[in-house]
């Protein structure tokens, strides 16, 4: 029964038959693997449904219900649309790995056990790391080389957590748990990493930029959300989740003001788009579950639009730098649309599907009587539409005419947006569909008189505060740098402290070993003289050492046996 | 020689049940397996020497090994739910004639051993050409039959000094093996010098041990040691002759500080024998000593003597971390696998020295598991000496790109060293961390993770030697012949078989760690 | 303000020439004070509606607007003002950090690459 087969298993069977396929072919199957997985994802009744035993554990493969399957249904959708997107790829590298990771990434979501999970959740950040290096440049290897000391971190600590789970409950059942012991605190930090908490975030700043065209919309849509899965899974409803998730809106917008790569301005507004879901978590009523559904649901079709319609102008360009780009509306006007599409999604403009998700959550708040926390994401709502509503169409598709007069980006990628273009007003329009999927029953009404006027009021006065203060002047330009964010540590201070104290354990050590190597000169002497003139096996370093341990070993042996 | 008696025990629980089996005279060929195991690779060794063909010298070893191979199989099929053979040679009763035992331990070890030469052998035909002078050839074939019957031998022996005769028929041969690679580097005949005095010291000290254990009980056979010494563990010619036994032993092991021969010997030693014996030599040696400590002594002593919290965990978590240091900094490849085996057996001490089950199961899965992984990826290096003439990292440089089928086999070995979940390496590890917090070690669990973590640095730096690092101008090898990849796929595949299911290892191990913490019980002899 | 004034405009796609407007600067005003009408309209909107909202913060008129004006031009202020402390150049952490693609990819004509 098909059903009963991992749906990852799909995924990763067409990962092995891939590479020896024809490129045509091996396009069609990368577009074929997710709607397959995606038709029998939707069909598939609920429950527990494929077992297997392993080292005398039942691990779940396939845990179905409202929650994991609609995360399931919108990580097939972004797949299609990112392989749609990457028709023309022909890196068999990036192919397999796209497929690998998407794979896991479904399959994590369906894991019912932690040893599932993890097996998953170390899937995808190896799979993934192949995107960022595809791009094979110097750069990026070494991008791609922290973000996966970071992710295989992440993923070792959550097998910590499972084995010190296991010690304290006896079972690896991935069900809600109560933060408290070692054992949830380390699967929290794990799910933290991967979510990318403040101070935890900048694996995702670094790594998304520095992806491939097509990787970084492949990558833009499973592991962040993965982890916003696991933690809705895992620790809806607490508390300290709620004023994470408010940090989380709020620090990435001002680096998204000053940031001058595009597609690192996205990764920021990414991080502060999840910051609103894990509030959905942390308050975990079920409004405030259904909003963070919801809000995933949509924030990974409109995240891919426009990672697609920056990616698009990069590989017409050669750059995602707002200092160099400008004016390009006149040559790829569908392009722009699409942008503003995603843009306005991403702002949660009336009719685009942002507004009736982000609004479950904004509500969850203030009906739990987080006052303070909706104020925060009230003003990162206003960011939001600041940085990436305004500034991404803004630099790439107006400003200033940067001479530049590319060709329009090719069809498959524009219809890749058109889609998903399309999904994102369709669902701002007809919410219906999307609340039927949501884990609870939906008793909400986005499209109200006051929550129109109010939203739009809040949008249009903020890009009237943009419109003020780039005519004055005021609004910073877009320069040719790097801003310094918490990564500053391990990439710079922490190498430099390493430098200092191998100076200073160098100069010691130097010292500490001339002395040591005296003695051992002394007694090295010694021992030949003892040996007298036949010392010639003593002269031979490995041989003489050897039977000196041996000497040793048997001394202390003996003395061990004896004196116990 | 062939006329031999063999008697059924069932193992520990109806261990008094035992002396009242019903003995029989072995009339089968089933019944005969334990010594046709052993004879055949002896008897095909000198015929290879005096058929003196180079064209049947291959072919008969291979035949010899699969046929041992084939019966060690069966052996294990038939012990593995905790039955326990007794083979008496010639029919002489032990303890005055020698007695082959075999039980779930030992035939997991003998599956190890005669699986890895029959995998071995087809790849050594190439890599044997190219790496060892042709008119030895001949010779080579009858040595590498002659070792692989003294590793068989150790292993399936219930008689003490009958494991030291073995333990020299198949050292000396080991040496003439490393020997055999001076075609290509001359510094292999210092590193089998070098080994040849280190092993004989070894040897010498095993041998004393057991002279101790003879004066203070006067028979060699095991379970007949174990039955006289478990009334006199306070008996000081017994506590010396422990001492010996686990330091001579050990050096076999490569415990670490008495690792020294190792890393040269693995190094210049034929690309083949350092797989076979990578896979199997320190293996055997790791048995033995569980063999002499868990059954000959018994688990109650090593509570009572302390050297295992001492002596043998401390060592192994030294080995764990100083050898996985030391690989990261190598930069010959063999060297670097060479100094990764010296931390694996840290892994498999560890395991002992937990003295439970779980840490004996892990130790025992650990030897299996990493004797595929090092067996592939050894046969990997080997396929880089072939077409590059040399291991050294900068000498095999992008060979991921030329030699794609050896290297992706050589990641698959690497992930199953570092433990990625899916691998082989993973499970025994699993079982390790377990066996840790079993005992409530929280900070040596860490430490087991915290060493895998270097493991990953080192194996990290070998996939970026295949496949990040620009090939030299030159560089146009092609791909390893059919020959090597088969043999070194089948390993790779092994390492992923076994990560997945591990009906066989966890239960042969866990079958076998059982038999070893009941104690000298799960020895004792049929008719005796 | 198109450099190049003699610019073949005609190779541009379709929506492309339709919206040359926008080059012009007086068109470009008239967007502008387009939204500041749409911005006092929607201001003016919260008095003629009766607005169902939880908190009395929410119950004053223009609340919303005043609130997303307010906090956007403070955000922009602080934001500049971190760049004074954060800005780096963009070779700070290694001389190949930041690179843009030397050519545009879809140019490279690279096989195993991208078309």
């Amino acid at each position: 029964m098909p059903e009963m087969m991992p749906t990852a298993l799909l995924f990763f069977l067409a990962a092995a038959i891939l590479p020896v396929l024809p490129q045509y072919l091996r396009a069609l199957l990368l577009l074929a693997v997710p709607v397959l997985a995606g038709i029998i994802l939707w069909n598939i009744p609920e429950g527990m449904l494929a077992q297997v035993g392993f080292m005398g554990l039942e691990l779940e493969f396939m845990r179905i219900d409202s929650l994991s399957r609609i995360f399931a249904l919108i990580f097939c959708l972004a797949a299609f649309l990112g392989n749609l997107y990457a028709w023309h790829v022909r890196d068999r590298v990036q192919q397999v790995a796209g497929l690998i990771y998407s794979g896991s990434a479904i399959g994590a979501v369906l894991a019912g056990d932690l040893i599932t999970l993890f097996l998953f959740w170390e899937g995808t950040a190896i799979a993934s790391v192949f995107l960022i290096w595809a791009r094979r440049t110097e750069g990026a290897y070494h991008t791609g080389l922290r973000y996966l000391i970071i992710q295989i971190g992440s993923g070792v600590i959550l097998l910590a957590g499972a084995v010190l789970y296991h010690a304290e409950t006896g079972n690896f059942v991935f069900e809600r748990m109560q933060l408290g012991s070692p054992a949830t605190w380390l699967i929290f930090l794990s799910f933290g990493i991967k979510c990318a908490f403040p101070l935890l975030h900048n694996w995702l700043q670094d790594a998304y930029p520095a992806a491939t065209v097509t990787g970084t919309v492949i990558l833009s849509a499973f592991t962040t959300k993965l982890a916003v899965y696991a933690l809705a899974r895992g620790f809806a409803g607490t508390e300290i989740l709620i004023y994470i998730g408010a940090a989380m809106t709020l620090f990435p917008i001002f680096y998204a003001v000053i940031e001058n790569d595009l597609r690192r301005v996205l990764a920021y507004s990414l991080n502060n788009q999840l910051g609103f879901m894990v509030v959905g978590v942390g308050i975990g009523t079920e409004l405030a579950l259904n909003g963070t559904a919801a809000h995933a649901f949509a924030h990974i079709l409109y995240k891919a639009l426009l990672f697609m319609s920056v990616g698009a102008v990069l590989f017409r360009t050669g750059t995602a730098k707002g200092s160099e780009l400008g004016g390009l509306y006149k040559t790829m006007p569908l392009t722009m649309v699409f942008c503003v599409v995603g843009a306005a999604s991403i702002s949660a403009f009336p009719l685009f599907s942002g507004f009736i998700s982000k609004s479950l959550i904004l509500s969850a708040s203030v009906k739990e009587h987080y006052y303070i926390v909706w104020a925060v994401l009230l003003f990162a709502s206003a960011g939001v539409f600041h940085h990436s509503g305004i500034k991404i169409p803004y630099f790439a598709f107006f400003a200033h005419d940067s001479g530049k007069r590319p060709k329009e980006a090719p069809p498959h990628m524009l219809l890749a947006m058109a889609i998903t273009a399309f999904f994102c007003v369709y669902i701002g329009v007809n919410p219906e569909p999307l609340y039927a999927l949501l884990p609870y029953e939906v008793k909400y009404e986005p499209y109200t008189t006051t929550h129109v006027v109010t939203q739009l009021q809040l949008l249009f006065f903020s890009a009237l505060a943009f419109t003020v203060l780039m005519r004055t002047g005021i609004y910073p330009p877009e320069l040719k740098s790097v801003n310094l964010d918490f990564d500053w540590t391990y990439r710079k201070a922490g190498p430099a402290i390493l430098r200092y104290l191998r100076a200073v354990a160098g100069a010691s050590g130097a010292y500490l070993g001339s002395v040591l190597s005296g003695w051992a000169i002394g007694i090295f002497h010694r021992f030949q003289h003892s040996t007298g003139p036949e010392g010639r096996l003593a002269q031979s370093w490995p041989t003489g050492a050897m039977v000196l341990w041996i000497a040793i070993l048997l001394g202390v042996t003996l003395v061990v046996s004896f004196l116990s | 020689m062939a006329a031999g008696r063999a008697t059924n025990a069932a193992e520990p629980g109806a261990a008094q049940d035992a002396g009242h089996a019903v003995e029989h005279v072995a009339l089968t060929l089933a019944d005969q397996l334990p010594m046709l195991l052993i004879l055949v690779p002896l008897v095909a060794a000198p015929l290879i020497v005096l058929l003196g063909s180079r064209r049947l010298a291959w072919p008969l070893a291979y035949g010899a090994a699969t046929a041992s191979f084939v019966m060690a199989v069966f052996l294990l099929m038939r012990v593995i739910g905790g039955e326990v053979i007794s083979y008496h040679i010639g029919g002489w009763a032990p303890p005055l004639g020698i007695e082959y035992r075999v039980d779930s331990a030992n035939a997991f070890v003998l599956f190890l051993v005669t699986g890895i030469a029959t995998v071995v052998l087809p790849y050594a035909r190439t890599s044997v050409a190219a790496e060892v002078d042709g008119q030895h050839g001949t010779l080579f074939y009858a040595m590498f039959l002659l070792c692989f019957t003294g590793l068989l031998g150790v292993v399936i022996t219930g008689d003490a000094f009958n494991v030291f005769v073995f333990l020299e028929i198949s050292s000396l041969s080991t040496y003439v093996l490393i020997a055999a690679g001076a075609v290509r580097d001359r510094r292999a005949l210092t590193a089998a010098y070098d080994y040849l005095i280190m092993g004989t010291i070894g040897a010498t000290f095993f041998v004393i041990g057991l002279g101790l254990l003879y004066m203070a009980t006067g028979t060699l056979n095991m379970a007949d040691i174990a039955e006289r010494i478990a009334d006199q563990t306070g008996n000081r010619t017994v506590r010396a002759a422990f001492a010996f036994i686990v330091v001579g032993v050990g050096l076999k092991a490569a415990i670490y500080p008495l690792h020294l021969w190792l890393p040269n010997a693995y190094t210049y030693a034929p690309s083949a024998v350092t797989a076979f014996l990578a896979a199997t030599a320190t293996k055997v040696a790791i048995y033995v000593l569980m063999r002499f400590m868990f059954s000959v002594f018994q688990p109650l002593y090593l509570v009572e003597v302390k050297t295992l919290e001492f002596i043998i965990i401390p060592l192994a978590l030294l080995a764990m971390f100083a050898a996985s240091v030391i690989a990261i900094f190598q930069t010959d490849l063999k060297r670097l696998l060479a100094y990764s085996s010296l931390a694996q057996i840290g892994y498999m001490l560890l395991g002992i020295g937990f003295l439970s089950e779980t840490g004996l199961t892990a130790a025992i899965a650990h030897l299996f598991n990493h004797g595929i992984t090092k067996a592939a990826l050894f046969m990997g290096v080997g396929a880089l000496v072939l077409r590059f003439g040399n291991s050294y990292c900068d000498g095999v440089a992008g060979a991921g790109r030329t030699m794609p089928w050896t290297s992706a086999a050589m990641v698959i070995g690497g992930l199953s060293l570092i433990g990625v979940p899916g691998t082989a390496g993973f499970i025994s590890k699993w079982v390790l961390v377990q066996g840790a917090l079993e005992a409530g070690w929280w900070p040596v669990a860490m430490l087991i993770v915290l060493s895998s973590l270097l493991a990953v640095v080192y194996v990290w730096r070998m996939i970026e030697t295949l496949y990040l690092q620009p090939a030299p101008e030159r560089a146009a090898a092609g791909e390893a012949p059919l020959s090597m990849l088969v043999p070194m796929w089948l390993m790779a595949l092994a390492c992923i078989w076994f990560g997945l299911n591990t009906e066989l290892t966890l239960g042969a191990s866990l079958s076998a760690a059982k038999g070893f913490m009941a104690g000298s019980p799960g020895l004792i002899l049929a008719g005796h | 303000m198109s450099q190049d004034k003699h610019e073949d405009t005609d190779a541009f796609p379709w929506l492309g020439r339709r919206l040359l407007w926008l080059d012009n600067r007086r068109n470009v005003n008239r967007i502008v004070y387009a939204l500041y009408g749409l911005c006092a309209a929607l201001f003016l909107a919260d008095f003629f509606y009766h607005k169902h909202v939880y908190l009395g913060v929410e119950e004053l008129p223009g609340f919303y607007a005043v609130y997303g004006f307010v906090m956007c031009a403070m955000l922009v202020i602080c934001a500049k003002a971190m760049r004074v402390i954060l800005m780096r150049r963009e070779d700070y952490y290694a001389p190949r950090d930041v690179e843009a693609e030397e050519y545009p990819e879809d140019q490279l004509d690279r096989a195993e690459h991208d078309a």
